[in-house]
This record gives C-alpha cells, sequence and structure tokens, in this order.
C-alpha cells in the first residue's frame, strides 16, 4: 500500500492513462484502404506482395488483416458501424453478408476488365434479387488425391469409376501398402468429417453428385429439397458404406477429427479429396512424387465435384468507393492475378478468373490442367441465398447417420428435408 | 482478485466500524487511511469487472430478448428466444447430457479424489513427488488435455487404450466416435481430470484427522473399512461439502473437455448446454437465441449456487 496518497494518485492517473492508451489503439489510419481476408500466414505473405503491386501501380496504400478467426472479428466490427473497406472470402458467405447489408452491391460493366471474367463467374456473385453483391477473384474444383507411389506398388491403375475407387481404397486398408508390415495403420480416403462450419458438407457434395443425387436443385435464388429423393438415398446408402462397411474405407476417427490433412501428410491414407490449397502442404509431405491429381472417379451420376470460390466484396461503411472500385479492377486483371497465383507463399488465386489467362503455364505445373479440366465438370453450392444453416443442418445430420450407421436413411433424410425446406421457405427461396 | 482485495478490506471496514481491534488488525489498519483508499485501490479491479463482465453481462440480457443483427441493428422479439430455447429438442438432449455428464463427472471426482488422498497422504519425500505427478492434470491446459487423450482414445484397434484392451482379448472400441460410448469417453477424462483437484482438498482435511481417534477405533478392534466409514470419511464432511458444491456448479457449464475432444459430436451424443449456446451463436449467428439460452444456464448456475449454500448452511447450524 502506498504510505503517501498522492503516490495513491499517480497511480490511479496511471491507470488512467492505460484505459485512455487501450482505447485510442482502435482508431487508424483513414486514408488507406482497409482489407480482410480469411487466410493463414502462408496466405497471408502472397496477398501481401499482391497488395504491395497494387500500391505501387496506384498509390492507395493497403492495410491488410489476415485472420482465421474471420466471421468472429468481423461481426465485432459490424457492430461498431465500421466495416474493412474491402473483403476477400469464400463465395459461400456471401448471401448472409449481403442480407445482413454488411456488403455493397455492384454493376459488373462498371469494373474496366469486366469482360474478361467468365459469364460463370459473374453469375456466381449475383444474388437471388439479381443484384451483383461481389466481383469473382478466385476459383477451382476439388480434386481427387492419390497416393501414387502406393497405388503402383499394390499394382492398380488410375480409378475412373467408383467401383474401381472402392477397390483402391480396400486395398490401402488392408494390403500395407507402406510396407511396413502392418495392415492396421494405413486406411483407404482421408474424410474431413467435422461438423464446424458444416465442413462436412462440402466433401460430401460431390460424392452425393457423383451418384445422382443432390442436397437441393434449382438456381436463380429458387430451391427444391432433394436430399431424401430416391436417388439422394441410394446416394447416401453408398456414401454411408464407405464409413460402415468392414473394412471401413475412412480413416478412424473420421467424424470427428478437425482435420483429415494429417491422415494423408503423415502416410496413413492414400485418397483424398480435397482442393488444389493442398499442394503446398502435400508437396512437403508426403511429398511432391509420391501422389497424383486425377479427375473424380465417376459413379452413376458422373465425375462432378464442388466448386470453390472466392471472391471480393465492398463494406457497407467504407467511404473509399472509388478505392474500393480500382482494387477489384486491379486484381482482377492479368497482372494481379498472376501475381496471387506465384507470389511466395501459398497460391490466393487457385485459378484465375480471368479468362486471358492459362493457369498450368503460370505455375509450370500440369497439375493445374488437371484442377482446370475438373472444374469444367463441378457445381457451386446455392450462394444466391444463404445456405449457412442448411450446410450445417446436413453436415450433422450427416454425421449422426453415419456414427450410429443407421439402417433409417430414408427416415433421416426426411427430417433433414424438412429443416431444409424450413430454412428457405424462411428466405422465401423455396420454390 | 476480488476475493484477495475483500480480505484485505474487511479489516479496515471493522476498524471504521470501530469494533475493538485485535493486534493483528491494528498493524494494518494505518491512522492516515481514509474510506476512499479502499475504493481507490479496488477501482482497477472494479472498472476491468465493470468493462469485461458487468456491461457484457446486461447486454447478453438485453441480446437474449432480441434477433440480433449487427449491423442493421437489432430487432425487440420478446419471450420468442426463449420459447425457441425451451422448445428446442436438441436443447433437451443437451441439458440431459449436461446433466448425466455433470453427476457423473462430480461422483466420479469426489470418488478418484478420496481414492488418490487416502494413498499418498503422509509426509515422506517420495509421497510428495507422488502427489504432485498426481495434480499435473489439473495445471496442465485443457485443449492440450484433449489433444492427448484423443490419441489415447484413437478408435482403431492399434490405437493406445484399444492396443491395451486388445492384450485382454477385448474388441476394440470406437471411444469418441460411437455416440452410445463418447459422452461416458468424455466423462472420464473430466474425472481423470478433476480428481486430483479434490484430492488436495481431501489432503488438507485428512491431516485435520485426529490420529488418535485411529488408535482408539484400531484397539476396539475396528477393522479397516470400518475406520475408513466411522472415522475419516465424518471427519471429511466439511471437504466433501466444499468439493461437491463446486463440482455441482462447474458442472454446468462444461465446455473446452467437450469441445477439445469431440466438438459435441458424434450425432450430438456429447451436446451439452455451452456446446449449444456456442454453436447456435457462433456457428448459426444466432446471437439472441445463444443469449437466452446463456440467461438460462446463468439462472439455473445461481438456483444450483443458492441451493448448495442452504444446504451447506443447514448442514452447519446442525
Amino acid at each position: 500500500m502506498f504510505k503517501n496518497p498522492n503516490k495513491a494518485g499517480s497511480a490511479f492517473r496511471g491507470v488512467a492513462f492505460l484505459a485512455a492508451a487501450l482505447c485510442s489503439s482502435t482508431a487508424i489510419a483513414q486514408d488507406a484502404l482497409e482489407v480482410w481476408s480469411r487466410s493463414g500466414p502462408q496466405a497471408a505473405e502472397t496477398y501481401k506482395a499482391v497488395f504491395a503491386a497494387f500500391t505501387e501501380k496506384t498509390g492507395i496504400p493497403v492495410e491488410y488483416l489476415a485472420t482465421v478467426e474471420f466471421e468472429t472479428q468481423l461481426q465485432a466490427r459490424a457492430a461498431a458501424k465500421d466495416l474493412p473497406d474491402v473483403l476477400i472470402y469464400d463465395q459461400a458467405s456471401m448471401a448472409a453478408y449481403a442480407n445482413a447489408g454488411m456488403i455493397l452491391p455492384v454493376v459488373p460493366e462498371d469494373f474496366a476488365g469486366h469482360d474478361q471474367l467468365s459469364e460463370a463467374s459473374w453469375d456466381s456473385v449475383r444474388m437471388a434479387d439479381g443484384a451483383y453483391y461481389g466481383v469473382p477473384f478466385s476459383q477451382h474444383a476439388q480434386v481427387t488425391f492419390i497416393r501414387s507411389d502406393w497405388r503402383e506398388k499394390l499394382g492398380f491403375e488410375v480409378p475412373t469409376t467408383h467401383d474401381e475407387l472402392v477397390a483402391l481404397a480396400t486395398a490401402f486398408a488392408t494390403q500395407d501398402p507402406d510396407g511396413n508390415g502392418t495392415d492396421a495403420d494405413t486406411y483407404g480416403m482421408a474424410v474431413p468429417g467435422t461438423t464446424d462450419r458444416g465442413f462436412f458438407t462440402w466433401w460430401l457434395s460431390s460424392y452425393m453428385m457423383q451418384r445422382g443425387g443432390s442436397f437441393v436443385t434449382g438456381g436463380e435464388g429458387k430451391y427444391t429439397v432433394t436430399v431424401n429423393s430416391p436417388e439422394s438415398v441410394a446416394a447416401v446408402e453408398w456414401i454411408q458404406s464407405l464409413f460402415c462397411g468392414t473394412p471401413s474405407l475412412v480413416q478412424p476417427g473420421a467424424l470427428t477429427n478437425a482435420s483429415a490433412t494429417p491422415f494423408f501428410a503423415e502416410n496413413h491414407a492414400g485418397i483424398y479429396q480435397t482442393g488444389p490449397y493442398a499442394f503446398a502442404n502435400f508437396d512437403k509431405a508426403p511429398g511432391k512424387d509420391k501422389y497424383e491429381i486425377v479427375i473424380a472417379p465417376a459413379g452413376p451420376g458422373g465425375k462432378t465435384t464442388l466448386t470453390e470460390r472466392t471472391s471480393i466484396y465492398f463494406g457497407a461503411t467504407s467511404t473509399q468507393p472509388d478505392n474500393q472500385k480500382a482494387l477489384a479492377e486491379f486484381l482482377i486483371s492479368p497482372e494481379a492475378q498472376a501475381l496471387g497465383m506465384t507470389a511466395p507463399g501459398q497460391p490466393v488465386v487457385r485459378l484465375p478468373v480471368n479468362t486471358t489467362l492459362n493457369a498450368a503455364e503460370i505455375y509450370g505445373d500440369e497439375r493445374w490442367a488437371v484442377v482446370a479440366e475438373q472444374l469444367e465438370d463441378s457445381k457451386l453450392m446455392p450462394s444466391d441465398v444463404d445456405f449457412t444453416t442448411a450446410r450445417l443442418d446436413i453436415a450433422e445430420t450427416f454425421q449422426s447417420m453415419f456414427s450410429q450407421c443407421t439402417s433409417d436413411i430414408q427416415g433421416n433424410l426426411d427430417g433433414l428435408a424438412g429443416r431444409i425446406s424450413d430454412e428457405l421457405s424462411m428466405q422465401n427461396a423455396l420454390q | 482478485m476480488t476475493e484477495q482485495a475483500g480480505e484485505a478490506m474487511t479489516p479496515l471496514i471493522d476498524n471504521a466500524a470501530s469494533r475493538p481491534p485485535a493486534g493483528t488488525l491494528r498493524r494494518r489498519a494505518r491512522p492516515q487511511s481514509r474510506w476512499w483508499t479502499v475504493w481507490l485501490f479496488l477501482l482497477p479491479a472494479l472498472l476491468l469487472f465493470l468493462y469485461f463482465k458487468f456491461i457484457p453481462m446486461f447486454a447478453g440480457i438485453q441480446m437474449s430478448f432480441q434477433k440480433v443483427r449487427p449491423f442493421l441493428g437489432n430487432e425487440w422479439v420478446g419471450w420468442s428466444n426463449y420459447t425457441a430455447v425451451l422448445n428446442d429438442s436438441r436443447f433437451h438432449d443437451a441439458i440431459v447430457h449436461t446433466l448425466i455428464l455433470g453427476f457423473g463427472q462430480s461422483i466420479g471426482a469426489v470418488i478418484g479424489g478420496l481414492v488418490l488422498a487416502l494413498l499418498l497422504e503422509g509426509a515422506s519425500k517420495t509421497l510428495w513427488f507422488v502427489r504432485t505427478a498426481a495434480f499435473l492434470p489439473v495445471v496442465t491446459a485443457t485443449a492440450v488435455i484433449g489433444e492427448v487423450w484423443r490419441i489415447i482414445y484413437f478408435p482403431a484397434p492399434n490405437g493406445f487404450l484399444n492396443s491395451v484392451l486388445g492384450t485382454v482379448g477385448l474388441d476394440p472400441v470406437r471411444w469418441l466416435e460411437d455416440p452410445a460410448v463418447a459422452l461416458y469417453s468424455v466423462m472420464a477424462v473430466g474425472i481423470w481430470q478433476g480428481a486430483p483437484y479434490n484430492m488436495v482438498i481431501f489432503l488438507a482435511g485428512l491431516a485435520g484427522v485426529d490420529r488418535s481417534l485411529y488408535e482408539a477405533s484400531a484397539i476396539d478392534g475396528a477393522k479397516l473399512r470400518h475406520r475408513l466409514w466411522y472415522v475419516t470419511l465424518p471427519a471429511l464432511r466439511p471437504a466433501m461439502t466444499i468439493v461437491l458444491v463446486l463440482a455441482a456448479v462447474r458442472s454446468l457449464r462444461v465446455f473446452t473437455d467437450v469441445w477439445v475432444l469431440t466438438g459435441g459430436g458424434p450425432a450430438g451424443a456429447t451436446d451439452v448446454w455451452m456446446t449449444r449456446i456456442y454453436s447456435l451463436g457462433f456457428e448459426r449467428n444466432q446471437m439472441g437465441i445463444a443469449s437466452a439460452a446463456s440467461i438460462l444456464l446463468l439462472i439455473a448456475s445461481v438456483a444450483l449456487t443458492a441451493l448448495a449454500l442452504l444446504i451447506t448452511r443447514k448442514r452447519a447450524e446442525k
């Protein structure tokens, strides 16, 4: 304790000063364009290079924040009515942000170079009401990763059908492909079965489409729930057999693992369907020469996989509309698109939305030609309506079915269909 | 923080009320101290509490009556968030899971703590070392514990625990994957983590047991179990009360263990009150309903604490 009240007073002033310092630290320079992306440290390096090129070209400074806690931080800024000027984020969140009034509509024709983007790209950022709420930035399709060294060792060809895929996965699970003398430590497929952010739904959607099933069908803001149709039920039965058959073809703990990536990287699983952003990790382990990228083996419904997109959105509170537009125009230009693919770090433009570019040439890597080919046969999940709740419901219901190896798939899917219908009809998006 | 501040404050207030101060009190309460000095020292803590606890709490109460839209502005919806929570079957399941988990973990940790305390009571150096080792789970970050146990629980036949089962010829168990087993796997981790904490409280209680009672009962021919039942346990009653009250209150807000082990899955089999709130608030962006559920949790916690205090006080009066 202070003997002298003056000392106590100075301590109090110290606290007051500290409090004032804490409060003022939230103030930021107003002239820089504030840009956010949901990125880890590697991708952030690439974005920084892109923005540096932008600043050099236009003289507009960029204040960049890369965060993996994107949504939580954005909610806080939304509550403060002070949104970042530009957001670069997954296409799947566009509808939610647009409905919340957080991002501004745009007119494609206003952007220099808009005609270098494909119609499909512009269609993806159109909301149910016909207005555009984003500028496309990056696109890719999920592809199938296979441990080529394991496959060759066991004498299998590259699978082109689901039957061959299952045969290969079974061999990986039972024939000791890593040759360490233990059958039980390798598994067929790595599956990201976590319900976190509805992640499981992304993985599922490709196999659903390949089996001829679907979650919903439609477009232009009106959808019909088809997750409990006979085709979908048959598709789910097949997917469940991957989890519940003997031997199980997925890694143990698939439904509660936070990530399936380590199983492929650490020589435990031989087949993994995911996006090409995984190249960076898998080139280090298991190693670039040990795996291959193939077009999805075809099921009865074809070889369609999921399209994933990243788009550019304009924060609604921004006072710099010209700079927002300038950045978006730069980001879709051939120069920035190429930089986003090749700058040190991790490709943030996976496949360019700018149609004048050839990804495989820019990367100098033929694997990107496979991704580009798969993109031609891939499909986006609905993003013109807010599909977040439906996505979580799908992930949870499928996790529930597969963890119990339920015999009542139809009943579970009927229940799920009801919940998705309720959700869509609340948004007036039910056909 | 408050508890310490509170302790420091009491003598000063006693002095102000001009009670005859004991010798130790006189030394602490200096003549120049005034009533506001106390508050001045409390002020930093109070400000932090106001800003980080009380204001958010009232905002939470407010949000529980609103449809929360951070950007467009909130909409008043009355009690509908509360009806949504109370009519949600998944919340009912979550409450049942919370109660099973809370009850199982509390009882398990009390029994485990008691057994540990009885085994490890004494003053020798080796025991000191073993006690420290046994206490480690309490001071380890729950996220780390979760990852370690996920490895132990790895569901393949060559997983750690399953290979132990395999040596005695039992089939592998999908510890965290099987909806029928997952809740009990989580419970076991909670007991493993909670028992050493109780052990420390029981050890303190055991130190206060009069040795002559053991000797007297031994002379009277009491066997070990009799001594435990008629001497040790009655002497531990105050410690037991503390442990049970703490466990009951803590069990309602169980979150971290469940979240890092299963995230509420599989099939919602380990979904508890807090994981449900988290999922509604941060995954589905239904902050209003999540707030209503949080307020209900607050009310339940306060009620449970009050009940526990009431029982404790009644016991003490006897």
